[in-house]
């Protein structure tokens, strides 16, 4: 049995899990906001059906990239995951800085609200439809940028299952956490997540475009974990060069 | 409410959100692709080359962003 190693599985793995962890709560206050307004029906009908869109989206695109040939597969998902990886990362910096606002739950929870009850004043007979579709969008935006990290770290070793359990799990813990306490998961480090997301996929990115053009890189699947420490040292270096003084934040 | 619009925003936005940071990326990776394949040099000092590379980018693309916020 091929046994994939752990130096690279629990990465791959650990990364899908946390990157969904980000946008499932993004995702979840959208739909927690639809459903606390205009009810649960519309909300969960959005919710089940973008989940299927994007179920559908890793079960085709998934075996295909598998008829890619390895190198080329490789280079292309190690530059994307560059292009992503290095935006998350480069985000978290400037959040870390406090040159860019955090992301805020409590806000959006309100915006959407305020958005829906305007719907609400303007059309009665399509309410729930236009409910529907504010859920379904959401978790559909959202799980975009879930379904590309599961297939990027997941497609090159056949980690495509785990990654995707790793995305589910992250689901099925933010849901339990939401029903639990029913209102908008503010308190959650997404900073912090993000900051460690961007790390690992910028790492893998460097990882796989050098593999993609023949590099061999020394410690194989190990390389991983220098470059993801090199990433984390130099973000939080560049976080706090960059950071200001509260005052001027505030300003 | 344009889904399928939203969708190719979406996309766009993941890749190329910062537009020096992805033109720097694609240049790096082009450079030392052309290192490797072209000039054939040994493959691990084109790896170091990447890997600093980005790390670079990454220092230059959020400093340049943290200096003209506060002109927006």
């Amino acid at each position: 049995m091929d046994l994939t190693p752990w130096s690279i599985a629990a990465p791959a793995v650990g990364s899908a899990f946390l990157a969904s962890l980000v946008e499932v709560v993004e995702a979840f206050t959208i739909v927690l906001a639809v459903g606390t307004l205009q009810g649960w029906r519309p909300a969960a009908f959005g919710t089940v059906a973008a989940l299927g869109v994007l179920g559908v989206s890793i079960g085709v695109l998934g075996p295909l990239l598998g008829l890619v040939p390895l190198h080329l597969l490789q280079l292309v998902i190690g530059v994307l995951l560059l292009l992503f990886g290095m935006g998350w990362l480069r985000k978290a910096i400037l959040r870390s800085a406090g040159i860019i606002p955090l992301h805020d739950e409590d806000a959006i929870f309100a915006s959407e609200a305020t958005q829906l009850g305007k719907a609400a004043g303007r059309q009665h007979q399509s309410l729930g439809w236009i409910a529907g579709l504010t859920a379904f969008k959401a978790v559909l935006l959202e799980g975009l940028e879930v379904v590309f990290i599961v297939i990027a770290v997941g497609t090159g070793r056949g980690l495509l299952w785990p990654a995707s359990l790793g995305a589910l799990a992250a689901c099925i813990v933010i849901l339990a956490i939401g029903v639990a306490i029913h209102r908008p998961l503010a308190r959650v480090p997404e900073n912090t997540l993000k900051f460690g997301v961007g790390t690992m996929l910028s790492a893998f990115g460097v990882f796989w475009t050098g593999e993609g053009l023949g590099i061999a890189w020394p410690g194989q699947d190990l390389a991983l974990a220098v470059f993801a420490v090199l990433f984390l040292a130099v973000g939080l270096a560049t976080a706090s060069v960059l950071r200001r003084p509260v005052m001027e934040v505030l300003q | 409410m344009s889904i399928i619009g939203d969708v190719f925003t979406e996309l766009f936005a993941m890749f190329l959100a910062d537009a020096w940071l992805s033109l720097a990326t694609l240049l790096l990776v082009a450079i030392v692709s052309g290192l490797v394949v072209g000039l054939q040099i040994e493959p691990l000092l084109a790896g170091g080359v990447l890997l600093l590379g980005c790390l670079g980018i990454l220092v230059a693309t959020a400093s340049r962003e943290a200096r003209c916020w506060p002109r927006r």
